[in-house]
């Protein structure tokens, strides 16, 4: 099912970006589904096992600005520096996150809030990172001489990746580690008490949504051709967390969709990029207060409202049906 | 030596900032187990308010300031009446890391969109309250606005002090926090206390935005940062006790001056906060969190 499920948006993501074909509107969508594939991590790390870690902007932007020095600086392609970033990420991740994660709670949240403060003027006043311009030059995943055809084929290569995201990210929450992480979410004590191993399993939750960031940041700098201190600022956590957390925070699809539908909408035009902010904020208080689970959660409980209805109905008709079928008004019925 | 008491009268000033933001959120969060994650636009709205009050539509810089400190706080109560009233006192909403940081992170977001629709991107500080180059003492000079700055805080500090410790209201307003349903049996309205305290924090932290604005502009995305600084220097107060949140803050300030003054002007943020994320990490102990609300 998980790998049905990612092949499933693998290739919608491929049919719209070649629908879109190389467009303005294909770039930004190539761009949200570099997006998604660290909001798939949010919704594990943050969602699912509810871990108290807002380092996912700084992981995107290890992964951007590993993959701009790499291409740049030391000449990989496009590929390999995507795959070394990855493994940058996976050894950042695995150290930083044997730290952290020894943090609880709120300690957990409040080193991880403190990571952009240090990160980002680190970024915009070191010369060797590009300073405040950052690294531009970044080549695309797929190289062609057609820009349409370059922009297109990148793109799937995003879905493709995304789709194995998905895959992955579901087979962790519905294994016996999701589990045991469902069950930390609600009582660490209860967890621990059932066997799982706390530490272990919070370490392995922060480097998933931590590689998974990394692979997000690199993605998104290939698609833009360009990396700048932005990506390290408070402003780009508090989009990914939107992104996730208005969408639906338990489901992968839909924070799938809010990192698409909330990166159009930043390019979509003047007035909703100017109020996007306001829009963003009336959607979260009434995600917050009526529908926690987000727009996920209100259309999960649309659907079970109409599947209760329709079976009610159908077996309401059931009932009639037999009812007038046992009558003895029946057999003179016409 | 004047470089140095020059430096200090710098941080201290900074400090001062930090600290006041820093109790504003201990206080709260002792009251309703929410970090107010708004405070920095409380005060960018208290400095926008005024710049555009009094120097846009002429106002007299009082009435403008009265008016602005008004509306903030009337915002915060709406915000409370009809957001975190429904969260929090009727159990309609998820609780947990959700209540912890996302009403007010979503209160902060609106602050923020409205004010760029309505007053733009532009820099903009408060009239000074009081005009001239920065005071002599001795060797080492120190602006007029820090100097108010500080003595504002002094006097704050002594205000809630003498509120939480001494009051009967104080006390009470520090049970909510402990246990709600055990201030309820004894008859305390916890729902009250939160709204109050919310309003008078919001104020607060406008006045201390107006009055500090000559030294550092606003524009509509400052608050964030400030309300990081002030969590991070309330969370090393482990949240809840505002006297170590103002002196932790005051200690941010000072070390931020220092490191700027003698090691390396475009890397003291860096160092500092690097500093603290390595002391989080290696010394969870320090921050006093003993419990995590799940």
């Amino acid at each position: 099912m998980p790998l049905l499920t990612g092949g499933l948006v693998a290739v919608v993501g491929a049919v719209v970006l070649a629908a879109a074909g190389g467009s303005y509107l294909g770039s930004t969508i190539a761009i949200g589904l570099g997006y998604a594939v660290t909001t798939v991590g949010m919704v594990v790390q943050l969602g699912y096992s509810k871990q108290l870690a807002f380092s996912q902007s700084v992981f995107m932007g290890v992964g951007a600005y590993g993959t701009g020095i790499l291409e740049t600086r030391y000449g990989l392609t496009s590929g390999e520096a995507v795959l070394a970033t990855i493994g940058l990420g996976l050894v950042g991740s695995l150290v930083i996150g044997g730290i952290v994660t020894r943090a609880p709670g709120l300690a957990l949240a409040l080193a991880t809030l403190l990571l952009p403060l240090f990160l980002y003027p680190l970024a915009t006043f070191s010369s060797y990172l590009g300073s405040f311009t950052g690294i531009e030059g970044i080549a695309p995943l797929w190289n062609d001489a057609s820009y349409a055809t370059m922009l297109v084929r990148s793109g799937i290569v995003i879905a493709i990746v995304l789709g194995l995201a998905t895959a992955a990210a579901l087979r962790v929450m519905r294994s016996g580690v999701g589990l045991q992480l469902m069950a930390m979410s609600e009582d660490e004590r209860l967890a621990a008490g059932l066997g799982a191993s706390l530490r272990q399993r919070r370490l392995e939750v922060f480097v998933f949504g931590s590689v998974l960031a990394t692979v997000g940041g690199a993605l998104v700098a290939s698609s833009q051709g360009l990396v700048t201190p932005d990506i390290l600022a408070e402003p780009a956590e508090i989009t990914l967390l939107i992104m996730v957390f208005v969408a639906g925070r338990k489901s992968v699809v839909a924070a799938i969709g809010g990192a698409v539908v909330i990166e159009y909408l930043t390019t979509s035009s003047a007035f909703i990029s100017t109020n996007l902010t306001t829009f963003e904020a009336i959607a979260l208080v009434l995600v917050l207060l009526l529908e926690p689970d987000g727009v996920a959660g209100l259309v999960g409980r649309g659907g079970r409202a109409l599947r209760g209805r329709l079976a009610n109905r159908g077996a309401a008709g059931a009932v009639a049906a037999s009812d007038a079928a046992g009558s003895p008004d029946a057999a003179v019925a016409p | 030596m004047s470089n140095f008491l020059n430096l200090l009268a710098a941080g201290v000033t900074a400090g001062a900032i930090y600290g006041v933001f820093a109790a504003c959120i201990a206080i709260w969060f002792r009251v309703s187990n929410v970090l107010n994650l708004a405070i920095g636009d409380f005060a960018m709205l208290g400095v926008l308010g005024v710049a555009e009050l009094s120097q846009v539509d002429h106002w007299n810089l009082a009435v403008s300031i009265l008016v602005d400190l008004v509306g903030v706080g009337l915002l915060a109560w709406l915000f409370d009446w009809l957001v975190l009233h429904f969260a929090l006192d009727r159990g309609q909403a998820d609780h947990g890391i959700v209540t912890v940081f996302f009403y007010t992170f979503a209160l902060s977001l609106g602050i923020e969109g409205v004010t760029l629709a309505v007053l733009g991107t532009d820099v903009r500080s408060a009239p000074a309250f009081w005009n001239g180059p920065a005071l002599e003492v001795a060797d080492f000079h120190v602006q007029r606005a820090g100097l108010l700055v500080i003595g504002l805080a002094i006097v704050v500090g002594i205000l809630l002090w003498t509120y939480l410790r001494t009051t009967v209201s104080g006390r009470a307003a520090s049970a909510c926090g402990e246990s709600v349903i055990g201030s309820r049996i004894v008859g305390i309205d916890a729902a009250r206390y939160r709204r109050w305290l919310f309003v008078a924090t919001a104020v607060l932290a406008a006045l201390f935005g107006i009055v500090e604005s000559p030294m550092n502009g606003f524009t509509y995305s400052s608050g964030p940062t400030i309300s990081l600084l002030g969590v991070v220097a309330a969370g090393f107060a482990a949240f809840r006790r505002p006297g170590r949140a103002v002196v932790i803050g005051l200690a941010l300030g000072i070390a931020e001056a220092l490191i700027g003054g003698y090691v390396s002007t475009s890397y003291n943020d860096v160092i500092l906060y690097a500093a603290l994320f390595a002391l989080i990490v290696f010394q969870p102990r320090v921050l006093g969190l003993s419990t995590v609300p799940t």
